[in-house]
């Protein structure tokens, strides 16, 4: 595999755990929605997520297809295109409110949606990266 | 049909005839009134061709052009009783538990702070803000030494009538409440609001009251006809002691006789939805001031053809609704309003009197939630009266957990510093006098960002108290103005200088407040001389003048909610950079404490300092602003990566499978 690939899967994974940590740390221990430090923190690590997962986009999608001979577990494979459509998800969901285009009701939906598509991303990195360790560990073997 | 018509004539005619009788049967009922539940119930206004009774109850009737010995002779007689005219048919005792009228009541919920009452003083430049409901930062009169008629007497001119100026009994012994045998009482003067032909004349009641002509106020104000004595009652009262027998002659009105037909009957046009300008004469609040008032919009509401009275609603108990959210919770169902229900109640039902009253308070209760739907939220959520929806397209809700609705919308756009605002209860709008200038008393500047009860960020208004006092172990006594001017000696305004300054606006300079701090006698038992204005608390240590901020000196703030602007010129139409940036009004407004003392003086602070915040993260969060832009473009870009390798692997998938099964 090659350094841009792992570059980008650790950019994403690292801005996915302080987005995660942030978010869903807020969701689940504290008082949603984010404000202040929380939020900033938050806003801050999004591009990098961003710039990481299309990255990984870009040098994991090849691999991660039926027919490619890539190590990789079809589970893994099949983890990483909902990664990608969550991300996906994610990031419109988190940029679009910014624009004037949606009004309350259409903010809140992108809100909720933020927040679900958000966990549900979370849960298929977490799920995935121990793929990806175990079976470069046994291309390493 | 002739027949037919004459039968209904004649019909029409018996009707009128009953109405006349019990009407005349009601005349002899003496004080207080008590309503006869005459109605309508149509939404057309009824004319009110009615006769007027004197306090007694007893029908006005001017006496004839002509004497019995042929000569002529004016319409005097006594004035006319709002609480016996109008209370003829209308609750008054239910009327007067409303909210324009019931402040001093006990038991009474003293609701969301609201506009104090400042007794203002311009020779010891005193603004005390007073309320009877106790809303923390205001003195109750009592607490300060004043009492209710001295209240009365102070702030009549603005006062509706009712609550202290007609209490339920007047103690004759009481040398000050004992004047109202002769003065009259204050009653609730229901033109005031109701007369639909703008042709009620507050200039005239106020001369009135000025001359504690209380009882005759409402026939003077309503042109009914002229205060026909050279001596005002108060006069009179000053000549009389409590105890001895009340004067039998006492002014009298001469009345317009072309107000009244044949039958003593007067019109009164009067309507149950108030134009706005009858309430503007109350509830004017004006920052355009001088000459550039042409500059104010109004409230976008008005400008769109509403009244206030669209959501500031009551029903018969004059519980007016204040319109902010969680108001239904703060308002009180008292006896009057459940004995009210329960009579209507029973109307309709043979139900036993416990019953009714049980289910009229069950009523009442229920009914407080409706409310709701009169906030500005509650209104543009439901879409009552046509209101356009809330839209806020491109605002993340989180602004809805965070602000007020008022917030971007209400007040004048924000500034770097709040504008200076007059209203009519504290510099007596609606009355000639010569021009109030910026820093006549008491200095009110608008719109400063606090927090509500529910920490969510609401514009408001502020005034800061100035007052001679003393200080004795650790409380605070303020003087009122007379009893100061007793004790100290205070700067006198140069008479060259009155004609420019009317209303002596010049600040105390320090050496003055020491002068002033001086000339009080030492008094242990009294304590010490202090004055606090601006912020701080003014105080000599031996013969050096100390001044320091303190918990006494704290501005007294409540809420703004108009004039409402368009959508077009809220905060943050003009985009984010609006609050979130690093000179932003929410955050970094200068607030400079104002009062009778120099402004670089006074406590100065912005108004994250107000809110009892860290600007830190303000600044930097308004900084993260900069980034916006390059946030987006990454964002997007990176979103349209994948987007292209998610269709492009998407559709080879898609066409290796269908491929697949061609083969």
């Amino acid at each position: 595999m090659k350094r841009c690939a792992k570059t980008t899967y650790g950019l994403m994974a690292l801005a996915g755990i302080v987005l995660a940590a942030t978010g869903i740390g807020t969701f689940a221990l504290g008082s949603p929605p984010m404000t202040h430090w929380m939020l900033m923190a938050h806003v801050a690590a999004a591009p990098l997520f961003a710039l990481g997962i299309a990255g990984v986009a870009l040098t994991w999608s090849g691999c991660s297809t039926s027919g490619a001979d890539s190590g990789l577990t079809t589970a893994a494979k099949g983890l990483l295109w909902i990664i990608l459509l969550c991300g996906l998800i994610v990031m419109l969901s988190g940029i679009v409110p910014m624009t004037p285009v949606f009004g309350t009701r259409g903010q809140h939906l992108l809100y909720l949606t933020h927040r679900y598509a958000g966990i549900v991303l979370a849960i298929a990195v977490l799920a995935h990266a121990p793929m990806v360790f175990k079976s470069r560990a046994r291309n390493v073997d | 049909m002739l027949e037919k018509k004459i039968a209904t004539r004649s019909r029409l005619l018996r009707a009128k005839a009953l109405a006349f009788l019990a009407v005349s049967f009601l005349v002899s009922l003496p004080r207080p009134a008590q309503a006869n539940d005459l109605a309508t119930e149509s939404r057309g206004p009824y004319l009110h061709n009615i006769p007027l009774h004197d306090v007694q109850g007893r029908v006005i009737s001017p006496p004839a052009l002509l004497s019995d010995d042929g000569k002529p002779q004016d319409a005097k007689t006594s004035p006319y009783s709002t609480a016996q005219t109008c209370g003829k048919c209308h609750e008054y005792e239910n009327i007067s538990q409303g909210w324009h009228f019931n402040a001093a009541q006990p038991n009474i919920k003293p609701g969301r702070p609201g506009e104090p009452w400042i007794l203002t003083d311009p020779a010891t430049h005193t603004q005390i803000p007073l309320s009877y409901r106790g809303w923390a930062g205001t003195f109750k009169p009592a607490e300060i030494g004043l009492t209710d008629y001295q209240f009365l007497t102070n702030f009549a001119h603005h006062l509706p009538g009712g609550g202290v100026g007609d209490p339920a009994k007047i103690d004759t012994a009481d040398p000050e409440m004992g004047r109202m045998q002769i003065t009259g009482a204050l009653e609730i003067d229901c033109l005031i609001c109701h007369l639909s032909t703008g042709r009620y004349d507050h200039e005239d009641r106020f001369t009135a009251i000025k001359g504690e002509d209380f009882r005759w106020a409402p026939s003077v104000a309503a042109g009914l006809g002229t205060f026909a004595s050279f001596r005002s009652a108060g006069s009179i009262a000053d000549q009389w002691h409590p105890g001895r027998p009340v004067p039998s002659t006492l002014p009298a009105i001469k009345y317009d006789r072309a107000r009244f037909d044949p039958d003593n009957n007067v019109v009164f046009q009067v309507t149950r939805r108030p134009p706005a300008n009858n309430c503007y004469y109350c509830h004017t609040s004006e920052t355009a001031l001088d000459d550039s008032r042409w500059h104010s919009d109004q409230d976008v509401h008005l400008r769109a053809g509403m009244i206030c009275v669209d959501c500031h609603r009551n029903g018969l108990d004059h519980m007016i609704v204040r319109g902010y959210e969680g108001e239904a919770k703060d308002r009180t169902v008292n006896d009057a309003m459940v004995a009210l229900r329960t009579r209507m109640i029973r109307r309709d039902s043979s139900m036993s009197e416990d019953e009714a009253r049980t289910r009229a308070g069950q009523q009442l209760e229920s009914e407080q939630g409706e409310i709701a739907t009169l906030s500005c939220r509650g209104c543009h959520m439901s879409g009552r009266l046509g209101s356009p929806k809330l839209i806020h397209r491109g605002l993340p809700p989180i602004h809805f957990e965070k602000l007020s609705c008022t917030a971007c919308h209400s007040g004048p756009f924000p500034a770097s510093q709040p504008a200076f605002v007059h209203t009519s209860l504290a510099h007596k709008l609606g009355l000639p006098a010569q021009a109030r200038g910026k820093n006549t008393a008491p200095v009110i500047v608008e719109p400063v960002f606090l927090y509500d009860a529910n920490t969510r960020i609401e514009p408001y208004k502020m005034v800061w108290p100035s007052y001679w006092a003393r200080l004795k172990d650790g409380k605070i006594m303020p003087l009122l103005p007379r009893e100061a001017a007793k004790e100290a000696t205070f700067p006198k305004q140069e008479t060259t200088d009155a004609p420019r300054d009317p209303y002596f606006s010049e600040p105390f300079t320090d050496s003055q407040i020491q002068h002033v701090l001086q000339s009080f006698p030492d008094d242990a038992a009294k304590g010490q001389a202090v004055f606090i204005a601006a912020g701080k608390l003014y105080r000599l240590d031996r013969t050096t003048l100390v001044s320091e901020e303190s918990d006494f000196a704290k501005p007294y703030a409540w809420a703004l909610a108009h004039d409402v602007r368009p959508a077009s010129q809220a905060l943050g139409a003009r985009g984010c950079s609006d609050c979130h940036s690093g000179d932003t009004p929410l955050y970094f407004s200068t607030v400079v404490a104002r009062g009778p003392v120099d402004p670089t003086n006074g406590i100065s602070k912005a108004m994250w300092q107000l809110r009892g915040k860290d600007n830190t993260v303000a600044s930097v969060f308004a900084f993260t602003f900069k980034f916006r832009l390059l946030l987006k473009c990454i964002v997007f870009s990176c979103s349209f990566i994948v987007l292209a390798v998610l269709v492009h692997y998407g559709l080879r998938g898609v066409g290796t499978i269908t491929s697949s099964k061609s083969q």
